[in-house]
């Protein structure tokens, strides 16, 4: 059976064209996919039952007693962690945020270890942005700042900037210049029309460069900054206050540097410069598919994207003090809840040993690092796979997500449902 | 469920035609009803007020930029928070609280409907994901068509059955309920960093006007027999000597429907004012309701600003950005790809800034002067003017002059010369207050045909019952009973259950969304026709097929459905 | 000799990041990529093993040029081999160093564990699927 304009389980980009074949509980084909959306699909490495740990090795265990045991840890924690989030849907981030809420939990998303500092600079300075079809129609200047869409967002280039036509610009080949912003030369800096080559952690003065040039201070400017020329932050200055519609997409690279959240206040107070002049806009690339659903689902519950503390009856938030790793750090939290993301492989080794140390659950479809270090693992359908619900593109876009098949796995949201009655029964 | 009988009540219901009886209500099953079910639960309302649930017909609690608001703004959220209590969800947030923040609140101030003044197409699942978190009121979203190519496309083509169709397809894809024009043209304008200046101004790229784009959409309404009519935010708002855009606008209007208006203007204060500049600028007040109360066909809302800090947010992008360039606050901006746009600031309006004190001034001017209470109802724009909290606070103020000249002492001294504010001796009556909250928004957003908005047998039972006794009370004196009265219902009861007593919710809520399908005949369906579907395969970035919010969202909906004349 | 590592998302590691226990996963997540003048100046070719230090912790890679990174610079794609080696402080912003860690670089002869050895060493239990 084919099914059409299925969308995209992997990345921030959520491409909903896809056309993916399925025989039974198996996808045999997939249609319009980057690499990534080929190996989601095809991919064939599920965890069959879950799974607890007994001694040295491990054990398997049915879904009932799993989803108690779980239940007990999280009753019994003093301060439970619940992280993850972004690979599963809305409605299930929804149950979890609720869980957290009656737990008195902290509850945290990828965001962390990712756009974290990105939503700190927005709280401070805002963000101008808007929908990637903004982007497509009009943008005849586009910049990734710090990005390298080809690895991490195939096909963003092709369906939103560099190769896309659309209605006000023809032929985007011609039509539009892409600037690339990197420390370092990728597979996206070289289809650029302009690659600006900075120095590790130089990015927040080559930022405050062209927002001098862009205030009409160029004789400010020093032969070299951070490793750009003077000349190159001139021509690219002059390229974005001459753009009709001119798009920063800024990746990691910029909130993970030094600096930090300070990187990208720098580079949305460009973009609100900008503006001054032309018409400008800035997107962070979201990586992992719903986290920014995440961020949505937290905040209309709770009032914060991230980092809620619910210690206090009340929701709390500050990042540096709420967040994973600065509670895993202080070896702080005596339980974690992981759905829908593998913190064993992206958070620095003493978190995960901590994570080693109390115990640890997850939720998710596949073994990975986290598994080694978990009490129990609970398997899961595959959201936008054989389970379906509410996803936000990187931009805001809300889309639902296709079942393709009805397999055999409960979804997040059921096992997720069944732990919160119990904590609710418990806790009343 | 046994059912509820009210005892007692000192009822107002504008629409049943009750200005003020003591009565008894019986409900049962949900629904108003003649006579008093066995076995009921008796409330004792003891001679208290007894309305109507509240409707508001323009607030900003759901979707997009709502939630954007929330997001950039930890400083507003940790400014009003609760923790979970009872049913009650922990809460955030003052001028942009979180859904169960917005929904208690309301509730516990005797709100059972509330209208989401502006949702994108193309982003309408966010919002009804938020209406379902909002448990305690039906909820209804204004969708906006102010900058949709396909309209402005058949504006240029002076092709009102297609403007008809496109928004039939759209509004039954959003799952929206009314029309709705956020400064048209100029949303599309700020696409390049633009903006219209009248309502004569060429949209760039497309050429059309606003007029074409208004009085286009307000026929191509009628034509869909939709139960609301266009909702209008006027071009040019907040710049001084606006008052002539929106006078312009006013003329435009025919009068095509007996049932209600036939143009709904919303937020008029923030489109009122005279002078040229920042520094003289000054109330209209006068000139917009004198042309209002010259047209029946138009309905208007307050738009009311009240001092203190609150968030503005709405889809006119191009007005937030003249906004920051004001404030040098902080400033969002989110466009939607061929629809609209949006902007959020925050800001603080001050006693002590003359410009502010004038936009408080004509707020109530607006509301003191149309001289029919059904056509200028209570609104903030929440939380563009205050966060709806406020509502009791401008409702005291309406019904005494002398918290009115309590004010005057501590505002901005030069605002008297400004504004006409101070010689208005009108005091509204609880009468006026009921049209003005309930009444008058149940009829402008044509909701009274699902029993909406009055408490007549048949009528959906959302009463809300005030500790305010009307006949021992003098709200031209007593202001702060009434302040303290409207903001804390003893009950409030929606669907025929109790949900909120004495400030506190007490039940799990289960709200209903309220949106329209008008029918078309097959030639002007618009999925069918290859010019819209190429909007889709060229120039969107989701699917046509994945664009329309699946019946899931709307678990509890309800469909109002409407023949077109096409 | 010294180098500073960042890291990043690699097509490879996305295509395998369901599958942790597998090979391929490893061969990706274990590479260290690094300018062939400083392989030259390390004495070190395509596929030698490395041991990489930092302050944080130690473990043992593998090398493969790459002409697109300046000396003294190293490249690891995220995932557990490169958080060995990155430390959890966050300076208040809740993010690690992920871009910038400080580190050293031998050649040695000692394996590249696995994924589920690495996670041993944090406390964990290898499960082997």
């Amino acid at each position: 059976m084919k099914i059409e304009d299925v969308v995209c389980p992997f990345c921030g980009c959520l491409c909903d064209d896809l056309v993916v074949e399925v025989e039974g509980t198996r996808v045999v084909n997939v249609e319009n996919g980057c690499t990534l959306a080929n190996e989601k699909f095809m991919g064939d490495h599920r965890l069959k039952a879950p799974i607890r740990r007994a001694g040295n090795g491990w054990e398997a265990v049915s879904y009932d007693e799993a989803i108690e045991e779980t239940a007990a840890i999280l009753l019994d924690a003093d301060r439970p962690l619940l992280y993850g989030w972004s690979g599963t849907y809305g409605e299930a981030q929804s149950v979890g945020v609720h869980l957290a809420e009656l737990l008195g939990a902290v509850i945290d998303n990828t965001s962390t270890v990712c756009h974290g500092p990105s939503i700190m600079a927005i709280q401070e300075v805002g963000h101008p942005g808007c929908t990637l079809g903004q982007v497509k129609n009009r943008a005849d200047v586009v910049v990734y700042w710090a990005a390298n869409p080809i690895e991490a967002h195939p096909r963003h280039m092709s369906r939103y900037t560099t190769f896309c036509d659309g209605f006000f610009v023809k032929s985007a080949f011609r039509e539009r210049k892409v600037v690339v912003v990197d420390v370092r030369e990728t597979d996206s800096s070289q289809v650029a029309d302009e690659f600006v080559k900075v120095n590790p952690g130089g990015d927040y003065a080559v930022l405050s460069a062209l927002r001098a040039i862009v205030r009409g201070k160029r004789d400010l400017i020093p032969p070299s900054v951070e490793g750009v020329s003077r000349e190159q932050l001139f021509r690219v200055a002059d390229l974005c206050m001459s753009a009709k519609f001119g798009a920063i997409f800024f990746g990691v690279g910029l909130t993970m540097a030094q600096g930090k959240n300070k990187n990208i206040r720098n580079a949305i107070e460009l973009t609100e410069e900008l503006n001054r002049h032309t018409k400008f806009t800035i997107s962070p690339m979201r990586g992992h598919w719903n986290v920014y659903g995440s961020n949505e689902v937290f905040t209309w519950i709770t009032g914060y994207p991230y980092a809620v503390d619910f210690a206090r009856g009340i929701a709390f938030y500050n990042p540096g003090e709420t967040t994973s790793v600065d509670i895993l750090r202080r070896g702080e939290c005596d339980a974690c809840l992981v759905v829908a993301s593998d913190p064993g492989a992206h958070f620095p080794r003493a978190c995960a040993e901590h994570l080693a140390r109390i115990p640890t659950v997850q939720i998710d479809p596949h073994v990975n690092a986290t598994t080694h270090l978990s009490r129990i693992q609970i398997p899961v359908a595959v959201t936008g796979i054989d389970a379906e619900g509410t996803a936000y593109r990187m931009d805001g876009v809300p889309i639902r997500t296709r079942r393709l098949f009805y397999g055999n796995y409960p979804d997040d949201l059921e096992v997720l449902e069944k732990i919160y009655r119990i904590v609710r029964e418990a806790r009343g | 469920m046994a059912g509820i009988l009210i005892k007692n009540a000192f009822v107002i219901d504008p629409l049943s035609g009750i200005k003020g009886e003591v009565m008894d209500i019986a409900i049962k099953n949900g629904k108003i009803v003649e006579e008093e079910p066995p076995g009921a639960e008796v409330i004792d309302a003891g001679g208290c007020l007894t309305l109507p649930g509240g409707i508001d017909s323009h607030s900003h609690v759901c979707g997009t930029k709502v939630n954007f608001g929330r997001y950039m703004s930890p400083e507003d959220m940790r400014a009003g928070r609760t923790a979970r209590k009872g049913v009650m969800h922990v809460t955030s947030g003052y001028s942009v609280p979180t859904t169960f923040g917005n929904s208690y609140r309301y509730s516990t101030m005797g709100y059972t409907t509330i209208l989401e003044g502006a949702m994108a197409p193309l982003e309408a699942r966010h919002t009804h994901e938020e209406f379902n978190a909002t448990p305690h009121q039906d909820m209804l979203a204004n969708t906006l068509f102010d900058g949709n190519w396909s309209i402005m496309e058949a504006v240029r083509e002076k092709d009102i059955a297609r403007a008809a169709a496109v928004v039939a397809w759209v509004l039954a894809a959003a799952k929206g309920f009314a029309i709705k024009l956020t400064n048209p043209g100029g949303t599309e304008a700020w696409g390049w960093g633009e903006d219209v200046q009248s309502i004569h101004d060429p949209v760039p790229r497309f050429g059309v006007t606003p007029a074409e784009i208004i009085s286009t959409m307000i026929r191509a309404n009628e034509i869909l027999n939709l139960p609301h009519s266009v909702h209008l935010h006027c071009n040019n708002l907040g710049v001084p000597g606006n008052y002539q855009t929106t006078l312009d606008t006013i003329d435009l209007a025919p009068d095509l429907n007996s049932k209600r208006q036939s143009l709904y203007l919303t937020h008029v204060q923030f489109h009122s004012y005279g002078g040229s500049t920042w520094r003289d600028i000054c109330s209209k007040s006068e000139d917009i309701t004198r042309a209002v109360n010259n047209r029946p066909q138009v309905v208007m809302d307050m738009g009311q600003i009240m001092f203190g800090r609150t968030t503005t947010m709405t889809a006119d992008g191009p007005m937030e950005f003249k906004l920051y360039m004001l404030h040098h606050n902080k400033w969002s901006n989110h466009d939607v790809e061929l629809e609209t746009g949006s902007g959020i600031i925050p800001v603080y309006y001050g006693r002590k800034s003359l410009v502010n004190c004038v936009m408080w001034s004509i707020g109530l001017e607006l509301a003191l002067l149309t001289r029919n209470p059904w056509q200028c109802l209570l609104s903030t724009d929440s939380p563009n003017g205050a966060p709806f909290v406020k509502y009791p606070e401008i409702i005291a103020l309406l019904m005494s002059r002398r918290f009115r000249e309590n004010e005057r002492r501590m505002i901005d001294p030069r605002t008297e010369h400004f504004v006409p504010l101070f010689a208005i001796e009108r005091e509204l009556d609880w009468y006026e207050i009921a049209v003005m909250t309930r009444a008058a928004q149940a009829k402008a957003l044509g909701i009274t045909c699902i029993g909406k908005g009055y408490m007549a047998p048949g009528a959906e039972a959302d009463v809300a019952i005030f500790p305010i006794m009307p006949d021992k009370v003098d709200p031209s004196v007593d202001f702060q009973q009434v302040m303290a009265g409207f903001s804390r219902t003893r009950y409030t009861i929606k669907r025929g259950r109790v949900v909120a007593r004495d400030g506190e919710v007490v039940v799990e809520g289960a709200n209903s969304t309220i949106w329209t399908k008008a029918h078309v005949p097959d030639a002007y369906d618009m999925s069918l026709d290859p010019e819209f579907q190429k909007k889709f395969e060229q120039y969107y970035t989701v699917r046509m097929s994945n664009y329309p919010v699946q019946d899931v969202y709307l678990p509890r909906g309800v469909r109002i459905d409407t023949e077109a004349q096409l | 000799m010294n180098f500073l590592l960042n890291t990043g998302r690699t097509i490879a590691q996305g295509s395998t990041v369901e599958r942790k226990n597998s090979t391929k996963y490893c061969e990706e997540a274990s590479a260290v990529s690094m300018n062939p003048v400083d392989m030259f100046e390390l004495m070190v070719e395509q596929g030698d093993r490395v041991r990489v230090k930092s302050r944080a912790g130690e473990v043992v890679m593998w090398v493969r040029p790459d002409p697109g990174l300046v000396r003294g610079k190293v490249f690891v794609c995220l995932g557990p081999y490169a958080n060995h080696l990155v430390g959890p402080e966050t300076h208040g912003t809740g993010m690690p160093d992920f871009k910038s860690t400080p580190v050293s670089i031998e050649p040695t002869d000692d394996p590249v564990p696995s994924v589920a050895m690495l996670m041993r060493e944090c406390g964990g239990v290898p499960y082997e699927d």
